[in-house]
């Protein structure tokens, strides 16, 4: 019993965090009338995220072996850039990254 | 040519549950090892199986999860959980305005809890810079496939941890990089050298925070995307990006 509060109350309570920053837009619409210049933020939001979803993290996971993961995002970018699809780059990566950590 | 017109008549054709299937694979493949290392985090701060799966049903958050984790065990309040998980996930609120935006009218109650329950930043990028527009069938099958590859990839890691092959275990960290990777040449090809601008400062920020400014992860992450989007929408002021 004093195990599952020590775990299962903090988890919840991190979940309800997480659930109300998601579902407030949902139900309140206050994103939704925004000036034109805010709007244009938003709209850019996602390939602002992309960055840094990528760095630094793709080079510090991989310590003084970075290069090893560089190698295979670079090759994912320059696959994706000609060819329409994401699993075939994606799968190119892992190998790529395996090689060069080997 | 003909390539155009294929691209052309996918767009304009309603997007099913299958297409959001389809498109949620690749985050499903990208979160199961990433799952899989929290389910080690979960075992090693001393865990139940059920309670490491609880975490990934009920928060379904990456950093926010890893956060969260770190906190508990580190012995936090829980107000200090709170607060601190509510605005590493900020940014899941600017996400959500965006995508309901998207989607078609006619949402109600528990649907909306579930689709809402199911935002994060990989099912963000795919829907709204893969196609347009959204439906709520789409929405329902990307994250209802990245969910069970978040989930599934916690269960699994909690009962193999410790037996993985140590050298692929670190190639498959790869791969979340690799599909933003991915998103990003797909933008680059279809709008220009400004979206490389833009993640490229992002990026930047990102790394100076991070690694100089030593700021957390989660503040680091929101502070230079809306740093970025802010310099972004500045540079384009006078021309439409899209």
């Amino acid at each position: 019993m004093k195990e599952q509060s020590l775990f299962v109350v903090p988890i919840l309570v991190s979940a309800l965090a997480t659930f109300l920053v998601r579902a407030l837009p949902y139900y309140i619409k206050i994103f939704d009338h925004l000036p034109k210049f805010l709007s244009k933020c938003l709209r850019l939001l996602p390939i602002a995220a992309l960055g840094p979803l990528i760095f630094p993290g793709v080079l510090l996971d991989y310590g003084p072996r970075f290069y090893a993961s560089l190698g295979g995002i670079l090759a994912a970018f320059l696959f994706a850039y000609h060819k329409r699809g994401m699993i075939i780059p994606i799968l190119l990566s892992i190998l790529i990254t395996y090689l060069l950590l080997l | 040519m003909a390539n155009l017109l294929t691209m052309e008549s996918k767009t304009q054709a309603q997007l099913t549950f299958a297409d959001g299937c389809k498109d949620g694979f690749p985050i499903l493949i990208g979160y199961f090892p990433t799952a899989m290392a929290f389910a080690l985090v979960c075992r090693t701060m001393g865990m139940k199986f059920y309670q490491a799966v609880l975490f990934s049903v009920t928060n379904f958050a990456g950093s926010g999860q890893f956060l969260a984790a770190n906190l508990i065990g580190g012995g936090a309040l829980l107000i200090e959980i709170f607060i601190s998980v509510l605005l590493v996930n900020l940014r899941y609120s600017f996400m959500g305005a965006e995508l309901s935006r998207n989607l078609a009218p006619g949402i109600q109650g528990f649907s909306k809890a579930l689709l809402a329950h199911g935002t994060t930043d990989e099912v963000f990028s795919v829907a709204v810079l893969n196609r347009k527009p959204i439906t709520k069938e789409y929405l329902s099958g990307l994250e209802l496939t990245s969910y069970s590859g978040w989930v599934g990839g916690t269960a699994f890691g909690f009962i193999v941890s410790s037996a993985l092959v140590p050298a692929l275990q670190l190639a498959a960290g790869v791969t979340l990089y690799a599909m933003f990777s991915t998103l990003l040449a797909q933008e680059f090809r279809q709008k220009g050298i400004l979206v490389l601008v833009i993640a490229g400062i992002s990026a930047l920020l990102n790394s100076i925070l991070i690694i100089l400014l030593k700021v957390a992860v989660g503040w680091s992450f929101v502070i230079s995307m809306l740093l970025s989007s802010v310099i972004g929408a500045l540079i384009t002021a006078k021309e439409e990006l899209n």
